[in-house]
């Protein structure tokens, strides 16, 4: 009967190390999970959104999506969106070209600007009439090409870019500010947006 | 006085193994404050086991509408209440205005909400497996419903 309780102790002791060993390891051995942040804030009605989400957890949702222009991780653009611009063929200029400034316009009610840089395809655009809207976004060549890596011209392979932003570095994707609200999206490795 | 002793502990035992048993999807904690017109305050603490088998009990027929709903969805929420148990905690939503305070979280393997306004204090946890269970005998309930 003693030798019995013995074992079981031993055995007791033996799982707790191996379970204290194996954990560390474990952790050690699993991905840092990225996480999307989306903030909102509206200083004139002092209201504020935060949302952030596990991109594992977008990227395993998406492909069960079936609903409207969304199926299999994939978005649905109809060809009118397009406006007959062939956006493949664009994006490979744009992807073989160096670091440049592509496109500068300078309107008296509006400034965009649409340029490469360090890996990154960056759109800024300004709003003169609308209480001074400015939109910055910034998204790495990487989640462009994987965007639009269906073999189907009108559609958008969403889960797609979702992964390659998991692969991704620390980055602000979108920032809009207007006179009362700022908007901010990126993704980084912090499960809180603080 | 040894068998007495015996069945003691044996019924000590199977106590203890049922508690064990209907505690093991963890406990539904919900917990309102009214602050006006009069202080309310209720607070329900119930294993989370016995969601799923109460909504066992409620005739099919009662649930068809929800679980017609439900069933398209099925993949994304099995796909979004796996991830969710996977990832550590974190807050998925917060949200402020003057007056209100609203936060979705995930915490400890249960989706926690805590809503905070003028009238009212509500905070509910439901452990993520007692949601996945529950959500999957709604599910199966329309399937029952339709055949």
């Amino acid at each position: 009967m003693r030798k019995g309780i013995r074992a079981i102790g031993v055995c007791g002791v033996l799982a707790l190390t191996m379970s204290n060993l194996a954990g560390p390891a474990m952790a050690a051995a699993a991905p840092t999970e990225r996480y999307l942040h989306v903030k909102v804030d509206d200083a004139s009605k002092g209201e504020s959104v935060n949302v952030n989400l596990p991109l594992s957890m977008a990227a395993a949702i998406l492909p069960t999506v079936n609903k409207g222009s969304l199926h299999n991780g994939h978005v649905t653009i109809g060809e009118a969106d397009f406006n007959g611009v062939d956006v493949r063929a664009i994006l490979d200029a744009i992807r073989n070209a160096p670091d440049n400034e592509f496109v500068t316009v300078k309107e008296k009610d509006q400034d965009v600007r649409v340029a490469k840089s360090n890996g990154n395809l960056i759109v800024h655009v300004l709003d003169k009439t609308k209480d001074g809207e400015k939109v910055d976004v910034t998204v790495p060549m990487k989640v462009v090409d994987a965007l639009f890596s269906t073999t189907k011209d009108n559609e958008l392979d969403v889960a797609a870019a979702i992964r390659a932003l998991s692969d991704a570095g620390d980055a602000v994707l979108v920032t809009v500010q207007d006179a009362t609200q700022h908007v901010r999206i990126w993704i980084d490795s912090h499960s809180s947006s603080e | 006085m040894v068998l007495l002793g015996k069945v003691a502990l044996g019924i000590a035992g199977t106590a203890i193994a049922g508690i064990g048993l209907i505690c093991s999807e963890g406990m539904i904690e919900v917990n309102v404050v009214e602050k006006q017109p009069e202080a309310h305050h209720v607070y329900v603490l119930a294993p989370a086991m016995l969601v799923p088998i109460a909504t066992h009990f409620i005739p099919s027929s009662k649930l068809g509408h929800a679980s017609a709903e439900i069933k398209p969805w099925m993949p994304t929420i099995r796909a979004a209440l796996e991830q969710l148990r996977a990832v550590e905690d974190v807050t998925l939503v917060e949200v402020r205005e003057p007056g209100q305070h609203v936060v979705v979280a995930k915490s400890g393997g249960s989706v926690v909400v805590d809503v905070t306004d003028k009238d009212d204090v509500v905070h509910v946890s439901a452990p993520i497996r007692a949601i996945e269970s529950t959500v999957e005998q709604v599910a199966a309930a329309s399937a029952e419903t339709q055949d």
